[in-house]
């Protein structure tokens, strides 16, 4: 049986979900894993998946900060083999180094896998899909939340490697910011909001959304001509064109001018009072109550799953 | 979004890689800039200054110009920066006519090599706005009988006399002026603080409106000698310049036919009458392929006229058939546009009116419609028809 | 100081994307432009070049049609343009290889790219190269500057964002930044048109290009999606929200 070694990714002291899922994909295919935490963070946690065979903590001073060469160069000593990693901005970032290192090509931000090892891969911002097969080693990269994650119910050894590398950056300034609310154009999630919100000051529960998500807040033109929110704000024919992957539209109707600037969105969740509300044809999700009901609703799911 | 042109032959393609580099250089300017603002330019009845300024920081300005600062460009990359200015706004396009065409090219041609040096690279710049003053109150169609007269001071000329819808003329530092001097036809430099000129805006248009629009008048106003363009005689000298900027409309009337066929186009296709798109039913479809034959027919006209204008080969009456066909589909592309936006076409949200509107006044100016039909006429037969007195 | 940007010429991200025969047709793309998070790159190269002097190097591993994309960076300053053949190698571990022979042919001292393209959305090139070129490699930057022989740059954090500095050849992968790009003048594309194009291939790079173990089976539109789900009630929110997660993976 063929064994993949994982990469453990952490979030504070436990780990991220995406290992789970890293460990349910290799699962899926019949795989045991491997799993290496850097700085043997959560290595008990990890120790006690379904699925795996042995944990690894490489324990270093490099892993005090984020430093893809140091650590890449720490973790190799102890990679085999195929390894699978989340495609998150820093596993992405130590993947590459890995492949380089190991002279082994690098698959990024698959969607599946399957035995043989067949995997895909939306390319072209999902308007295709791509479909590999991967022979010999390699390293590859899992797109977050796309694989079902393994369960716990496993008692896997843990061993301890010590081995750090030379950081070569060095951290200046720390800048907490409040992160800055996205603009529609470059956010990967908008939030808007049409005439049923009925004062502009409600828009406020949208903001909350917005911080959870990370999103970028938007408006129908009604909300922008009559309650005088800002036109950047606009989507729409006469607004701005937006392509999300997840566009929420709030006590928005769909009129053709809105559906202009929108509809091209990856997916749309649809939150309307009127069931025949033209906005749920073209929405993938569609929640029939009003705002005031669903709102407070939405932001509680999502602050739990975010947390 | 990437603006897609409607480019049915492929015409772009027979364009220099340069060419296409100018062409998407401008497209991506008007795009960003001209297109989000046009409507406001022209509610408040202005020509945005930052629109001079990035002109002449884009280096456009006097496209085909050689020399002194100029861009130096073929006659297929100036009608291309038309093209791509009049999808934004007629009056944008208008503003870089006159300014290369109309202002620095009879410098550049007929000018003295002082005149030459203190001008143009000003000019091409954009620091330095450019207006060009033929036209009268009582002359438009037949300039030739004009009365603005230079006299000869001796150590200075006096010129009295007005000049009548000049573009740019209010916003203009340099006004390349035609008076008859002891009854020839010459042309005079008047910079903006001459003693005895002024330019006051002519207010009120329907159209044009983001383009300044102007009186020139000349009450004893005196300049210096050095400032009479040496080199032309007559009507040749306003003449030379109008077959440039005539060029230029005959590739920028085909930018306004564009964004209104892509307005049309999209309008068409998602707006439901009927349970169906207007866009699936004959009478419509009709109108798009006319508009797109139009235009086609247009693009492979301008495109043949560069080659001739860059190979030295035309002749005036060529340009007049371009500027006169061009801008006629222009004109009726945007009718049939705004017929197909219903009533959503008369609303500023669309180009649809602007541009329509812009187009009546290119239709009138730099030779009218029928005017370049008599130019025609009398090519075929021979017989002038402009004027019953031999 | 020599800059090196890595561009690469992508299909617009607004254009069509249309497949024939189980693969994209990339001559149905109806306009290729610059990766635009390369632009990033090479607006901070430039500003890099002109507050510290040195030259710019604008290096693309692809077709030849990617050759007019290095015209375009030289249009806005690039000083040198290379392009390398990527002699159809889709391993991008071997673009990566060639990339860095040509960064050391040319003696770069800092490389700067972007940090995904718009086709892939890998993100594996600048760390890669970094690798090869043993250099330090800072990704998701928002600018770059160089003063008293250290490279400072912003990258994101847990918290918010972070100033970072490096020392000695470094890879920078750019986010779109805070920057205003430059545009082209008509004085710099008729410099472009006639700076002339280094072509070069593996083998002057002497990069030997083993047999990749992997093999690209298909290209295929993305699967249809499913019809829209409605539901009757703000009960059904938290159904809504998983399904967000587990069948679209958007949150
Ligand atoms: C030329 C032109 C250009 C245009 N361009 C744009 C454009 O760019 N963008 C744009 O958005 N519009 C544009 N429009 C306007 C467009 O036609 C619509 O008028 C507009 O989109 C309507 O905005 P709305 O959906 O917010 O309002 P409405 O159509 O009034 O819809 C309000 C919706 O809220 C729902 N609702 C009410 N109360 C609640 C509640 N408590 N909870 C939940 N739902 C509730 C209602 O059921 C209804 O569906 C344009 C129009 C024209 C003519
Ligand atoms: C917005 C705008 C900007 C302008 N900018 C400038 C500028 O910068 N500089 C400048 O010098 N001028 C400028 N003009 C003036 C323009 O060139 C004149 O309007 C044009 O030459 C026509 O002259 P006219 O308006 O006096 O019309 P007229 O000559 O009076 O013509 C009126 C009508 O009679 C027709 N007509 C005239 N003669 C004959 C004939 N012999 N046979 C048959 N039909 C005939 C014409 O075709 C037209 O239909 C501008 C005009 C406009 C509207």
């Amino acid at each position: 049986m063929m064994n993949f070694t994982i990469i453990a990714e952490t979030n504070g002291e436990n780990l991220h979900p995406t290992t789970y899922q890293l460990i349910g994909a290799a699962s899926s295919i019949g795989s045991k894993s491997i799993v290496i935490c850097p700085n043997g963070k959560a290595e008990s946690e990890a120790a006690s998946i379904e699925g795996v065979e042995k944990v690894i903590s490489v324990v270093g001073d490099c892993f005090d900060i984020f430093d893809g060469g140091a650590w890449s160069t720490a973790l190799n000593t102890v990679c085999e083999g195929k390894i699978l990693i989340s495609a998150s901005p820093n596993g992405r970032e130590i993947g590459a180094r890995l492949a380089a290192k190991r002279n082994i090509p690098i698959i990024q931000d698959i969607v599946s896998i399957s035995e043989g090892i067949i995997v895909k891969r939306p390319i072209y911002s999902g308007k295709a899909v791509e479909t590999l097969t991967v022979s010999g080693d390699a390293v590859i990269t899992l797109r977050p939340n796309a694989f079902e994650a393994a369960e716990l119910g496993g008692a896997a050894p843990i061993n301890t490697v010590n081995q750090s590398a030379d950081i070569k950056i060095s951290i200046q300034e720390a800048i907490n910011k409040a992160s800055e609310r996205l603009d529609v154009t470059e956010a990967d999630i908008i939030i808007s909001g049409g005439r049923g919100m009925g004062t502009i000051e409600n828009f406020s529960h949208l903001e909350d959304i917005a911080d959870i998500v990370d999103a970028a807040v938007g408006a129908s033109r009604a909300v922008v001509d009559e309650w005088g929110m800002p036109h950047r704000m606009q989507v729409g024919q006469t607004g701005k064109t937006v392509t999300p992957s997840l566009y929420i539209a709030v006590g928005i109707s769909g009129a053709i001018q809105h559906l202009a600037g929108m509809r091209s969105s990856k997916y749309i969740l649809a939150i309307n009072k009127d069931p025949d509300a033209p906005i749920f044809g073209v929405a993938d999700y569609g929640i029939v109550a009003t705002w005031e009901e669903a709102i407070p609703a939405l932001k509680s799911a999502l602050s739990e799953l975010k947390s | 979004m990437a603006y897609e042109a409607l480019d049915f032959y492929d015409v772009d393609s027979l364009l220099s890689e340069e060419e296409r580099m100018v062409r998407d250089m401008v497209r991506d300017w008007v795009d960003e800039e001209v297109i989000p603002n046009i409507e406001n330019a022209c509610r408040e009845g202005l020509f945005p200054d930052e629109w001079r300024v990035a002109l002449g920081e884009m280096g456009v300005l006097g496209a085909p110009l050689k020399g002194y600062g100029c861009p130096g460009l073929s006659y297929a990359a100036y009608g291309v920066i038309c093209r791509e200015l009049e999808r934004g706004d007629s009056g944008l396009r208008s503003f870089a006519s006159v300014q290369g065409s109309l202002a620095m090219y009879p410098i550049w041609d007929f000018g003295s090599e002082e005149q030459k040096n203190h001008y143009l690279p000003k000019m091409a710049s954009g620091e330095w706005i450019g207006c060009f003053g033929l036209t009268e109150p009582d002359y438009g169609s037949n300039p030739g009988d004009m009365i603005t007269k230079a006299e000869d001071k001796g150590d200075h000329y006096l010129i009295n006399g007005a000049k009548m819808w000049i573009t740019n003329g209010t916003i203009a530092e340099v006004a390349v002026v035609w008076a008859k001097l002891d009854g020839v036809i010459r042309g005079f430099i008047i910079e903006k603080n001459d003693p005895g000129f002024s330019a006051p805006e002519m207010k009120g248009k329907h159209s044009l409106k983001a383009s300044v629009t102007s009186e020139l008048v000349f009450q004893d106003c005196k300049i210096p000698k050095d400032r009479m363009l040496p080199g032309v005689k007559g009507l040749r000298g306003p003449f030379s310049c109008l077959n440039n900027a005539r060029f230029g409309i005959s590739w920028g009337a085909l930018g306004s036919a564009q964004a209104c066929f892509d307005s049309a186009k999209e309008y068409a296709m998602s707006r439901i009458q009927f349970n169906h798109p207007i866009a699936s039913y004959q009478l419509v479809q009709n109108k798009l392929a006319w508009m797109l034959r139009e235009i086609t027919k247009g693009q492979l006209l301008a495109y043949h006229l560069a080659q001739k204008k860059d190979a030295g080969t035309w002749i005036p009456e060529h340009i007049s058939l371009a500027k006169m066909n061009n801008v006629d589909i222009a004109l009726e592309i945007a009718r049939v546009a705004r017929d197909i936006h219903g009533a959503n076409g008369i609303l500023d949200e669309y180009p649809i009116m602007r541009h329509m509107a812009n187009l009546e006044s290119v239709k009138t100016y730099e030779g009218t419609h029928d005017i370049h039909n008599l130019i025609i006429g009398r090519h075929i037969t021979g017989i002038q028809a402009f004027t019953r007195e031999a | 100081m020599n800059i090196a940007v890595l561009l690469k010429q992508v299909p617009d991200t607004t254009a069509k994307i249309i497949i024939s025969g189980g693969k994209v047709d990339e001559n149905s793309v109806s306009k290729w432009s610059m990766s635009p998070y390369d632009e990033y790159a090479l607006e901070s190269g430039l500003q890099m070049k002109e507050k510290n002097g040195g030259a710019l190097i604008a290096i693309t591993c692809g077709p030849d049609r990617s050759k007019k994309m290095l015209t375009d960076a030289a249009a806005v300053g690039a000083d040198t343009l290379v392009h390398i053949s990527d002699e159809g190698v889709s391993d991008s571990t071997h673009v990566q290889q060639l990339l860095a022979a040509a960064i050391m042919k040319y003696e770069a001292d800092v490389v700067l790219c972007g940090k995904q393209a718009a086709d892939t959305n890998a993100g594996s090139t600048g760390p890669g190269v970094a690798e090869i070129l043993e250099a330090t490699c800072v990704t998701l930057v928002s600018e770059v500057n160089y003063t008293d022989g250290k490279y400072i740059t912003m990258r994101p954090s847990n918290t918010g964002s972070e100033k970072v500095s490096t020392q000695g050849t470094s890879v920078f992968a750019f986010d779109k930044g805070t920057v205003e790009l430059r545009r082209p003048n008509v004085r710099g594309i008729m410099m472009a048109k006639k700076k002339n194009i280094e072509s070069i291939t593996s083998s002057d790079l002497d990069v030997n290009l083993n047999n990749s173990n992997i093999n690209l089976d298909s290209q295929m539109p993305p699967p249809e999606k499913a019809a829209g789900q409605k539901f009757e009630g703000a009960e059904h929110v938290s159904t809504v929200v998983s399904k967000l997660r587990n069948e679209a993976n958007v949150i």
